[in-house]
């Protein structure tokens, strides 16, 4: 009777704990989020500002801040961040040890070699709130496989040339309008090139080809002048690549060109070629899309070799009609990585991605994934000039394999072109022996 | 209570007497229960390595895509591809060169090293620790401090070259040099092992012989070549060995550096391998290929053991 009666304030007590118990103390629903745009907890450790998150880990960083801060489901996103360079082959590894991540990122050109790991979404789409009649066209060619769609759209990035507009003023090759005179003809690149060597003494074009990850610059490029021609690797189906058509050869020949006469850098990794750039060593960045608010904000410093102007275009066309490199980043859930517990959560966390679209367009300079917010895209600095690139940008079918077995591959023979004078005939014969063994049990 | 058993063991063999004791004690009769002792580290052999060579030589006959699926068995085919794979051949042929840079260059520097800083002073305690150092340090990390040794034109390579009036080689670029430049980077980085190895084994070598030789006015060369060398035969043996194996598996600094370019000329096989098996999803070719590689190891290795057991006897 005496311990009922000293037990009972004690239970009472324990009752009114757990009833008045916070959500925040209970315990949470974690979901693990496997991606790349780099780690920069030391600027962004817990910002949840996204009006001042810059670039894509900034942004990427801030958001995931942001929902774990201030979603009312008790949803914990524990981001797994790996370099970008190895991020497949380390997905691969983690799908055949059955360590899967709820969501992982996925660009859309390796979404035809994932589609019996990942789920189809479309089914989904409206239990999250979400809304596919809002893709744009090219962000739902990219998450479409098969005609279903396996994977949220993020973005739509293209390939750009980045322009020190310093150094063209001092070349002689800005128009009226104070803007760079962007080459129409190779034989137009190649004389702003030699003008702008025998002006400025730099580079006309600064590209990494050296390190792990940098092929995949060339490559783009080489895409882009092959889609300006209505150029094709694979003109004759998928089970054999051609990489001697006349459009292939006119692509490789023209970093043939720009090699052959110095006019491009040698032997750079991604950092020194960004560094380069943002230092003033050559006067064309080919880069991406994701540059364009890094090198907005390096070209408002007073001191920066970019203040006397910084712009961006679409990769020019050289031949017959502009066509550009695409590819989008992508949210897929990944077969085995949800739970009862966790798949409602992370469906709540996408719907949160897709509602903050636009800061990642605004932060990175991705193109937005969702047709409603073209307009206000276009109003970002630069963005007009971009803002047309799902009109015209091209990718690899979905039907190609090993796509980025292909990048790697094409840009290694361009890098061969570029950094110890392998001819294109060269790099051609090359790429074509290698797509052999890329093809092989496809 | 049961008395408690003490068994002095000691080398050189037994007495009678400790004999008799042990073998009342159970010591020297086979049991089975004496297997439970190395169970432990069996189990691990078997689970981390037996089972994964056996897989993956099953893995080398077959087509397996790493995210498509095992399609059959393809006999030898996987082997004949690579026979005809011009950049496998080239990266056999870059890691057989990268090996014959390397190893030597870690017995004589390792040997030279040990023998300039074996001694008392503090300054070569300190020098040992350098030497060491770096040896620490992850791939990475390394890496990044020779890629900006390396960098065209503005990296400390160029600049130093610059300074001496002599045109910068650019070994990232270089078809000749992207490969005993990545040697370079990993001398540099491990000399510290064979070092380490060597100064143990000089410190072995009994004084009084090198007080002998002192008092026959033996030469240092005299010395070196009769007195210590041959003290540390062995030990010259397990360094090239150990060696030969390490850098058979160069992998970071070639993908790190240079990416196996220029042209194939630094692409070594481990990277061939991870790119074939983890990037292209080609597993069962990918397999085909460590097969080698495990095979060339297991030549050079038994080859340099054989030599060194030959001139030791």
């Amino acid at each position: 009777m005496m311990l009922r009666r000293a037990l009972l304030p004690l239970a009472v007590t324990a009752l009114a704990t757990l009833w008045t118990t916070p959500a925040a103390a209970q315990p949470k629903t974690e979901i693990t989020f496997a991606r790349f745009f780099g780690a920069c907890e030391s600027d962004y450790g817990s910002s949840q500002d996204l009006a001042h998150a810059r670039g894509e880990c900034g942004v990427m960083t801030t958001l995931v801040n942001l929902f774990n801060a201030t979603n009312t489901d008790n949803i914990v996103v524990k981001p797994q961040i790996i370099e970008w360079g190895p991020y497949y082959q380390q997905l691969n590894a983690r799908i055949a040890a059955h360590d899967i991540p709820t969501i992982a990122v996925m660009h859309t050109a390796q979404l035809g070699d994932y589609t019996r790991y990942v789920e189809e979404l479309e089914p989904v789409f409206k239990e999250a709130g979400i809304d596919p009649a809002d893709f744009t066209p090219n962000a739902r060619a990219g998450v479409t496989v098969g005609g279903k769609i396996y994977a949220m759209p993020w973005d739509t990035h293209s390939w750009l040339w980045h322009f020190n507009v310093g150094l063209f003023k001092k070349a002689g090759l800005l128009d009226a309008t104070g803007q760079p005179l962007v080459p129409k003809t190779v034989d137009e690149m190649l004389a702003q090139a030699k003008q702008m060597k025998e002006k400025t003494g730099k580079p006309y074009i600064i590209i990494a080809t050296s390190g792990p990850g940098d092929f995949a610059n060339s490559a783009r490029g080489y895409y882009s002048w092959l889609y300006d021609q209505g150029g094709s690797i694979f003109p004759n189906g998928f089970e054999k690549a051609d990489f001697k058509t006349p459009e292939s050869l006119n692509s490789f020949r023209v970093f043939e060109a720009l090699a052959k006469n110095d006019y491009i850098t040698k032997g750079l990794d991604g950092s020194g070629g960004l560094g380069g750039f943002l230092n003033g060593v050559g006067a064309i960045y080919m880069t991406g899309t994701w540059r364009i608010d890094d090198f907005l904000a390096a070209s408002a410093k007073p001191d920066s070799p970019l203040a006397e102007g910084y712009t961006t275009r679409v990769f020019p066309n050289l031949f017959k009609s502009q066509a550009v490199w695409t590819d989008n980043h992508s949210w897929v859930l990944p077969k085995g990585g949800t739970t009862p517990a966790n798949r409602k959560a992370a469906l709540i966390f996408l719907k949160f991605m897709w509602d903050h679209n636009f800061d990642w367009a605004r932060g990175g300079g991705h193109l937005p994934a969702r047709q409603s917010l073209m307009t206000e895209y276009a109003k970002l600095p630069l963005r007009q000039y971009v803002v047309d690139i799902p009109t015209f940008g091209r990718a690899l079918p979905h039907d190609v394999r090993r796509q980025f077995g292909f990048q790697n591959m094409i840009g290694e023979e361009i890098a061969n072109i570029i950094n110890s004078g392998k001819t294109a005939d060269q790099a051609a014969d090359a790429a074509q022996e290698r797509s052999v063994a890329l093809l092989r049990g496809r | 209570m049961a008395p408690t058993r003490i068994c002095l063991v000691r080398t050189g063999g037994q007495s009678v007497a400790e004999a008799t004791q042990s073998a009342a004690a159970g010591i020297g009769i086979p049991r089975l229960a004496n297997a439970l002792f190395v169970l432990p580290y069996m189990l691990i052999l078997l689970v981390m390595l037996i089972i994964p060579l056996g897989l993956g030589i099953w893995l080398a006959f077959q087509d397996y895509d790493m995210l498509g699926g095992w399609n059959g068995s393809v006999g030898l085919e996987n082997f004949q591809n690579l026979l005809d794979d011009r950049i496998f051949r080239g990266t056999v042929r870059n890691t057989m060169l990268f090996v014959l840079m390397t190893t030597p260059a870690f017995v004589i520097l390792g040997l030279a090293l040990a023998l300039a800083l074996n001694d008392r002073l503090r300054r070569s305690a300190m020098l040992r620790a350098i030497f060491f150092g770096s040896s620490v340090l992850s791939v990475t990390i390394v890496t990044l401090v020779w890629r900006l040794v390396y960098l065209p034109d503005r990296g400390m390579l160029a600049n130093i070259l610059g300074t001496v009036g002599l045109h910068s080689i650019d070994p990232v670029t270089s078809e000749t040099w992207a490969l005993p430049a990545i040697a370079v980077v990993t001398v540099w980085w491990i000399i510290g092992l064979p070092m380490t190895l060597f100064l143990a084994a000089l410190q072995q070598i009994p004084a009084d012989l090198y007080e002998a030789a002192a008092l026959d006015h033996a030469s240092r060369w005299r010395t070196l070549m009769s007195i210590t060398l041959p003290s540390i035969r062995r030990t010259i043996v397990v360094v090239a060995v150990v060696e030969v194996i390490l850098q058979f598996q160069l992998f970071g600094q070639a993908l790190l550096i240079t990416g196996g370019g220029p042209n194939n000329t630094s692409r070594p096989m481990v990277q061939f391998i991870y790119e074939a098996g983890f990037r292209d999803l080609q597993l069962g070719f990918a397999a085909a290929a460590s097969q080698v590689l495990f095979a060339l190891m297991l030549i050079a290795a038994l080859a340099q053991a054989w030599v060194g057991r030959k001139r030791e006897g």
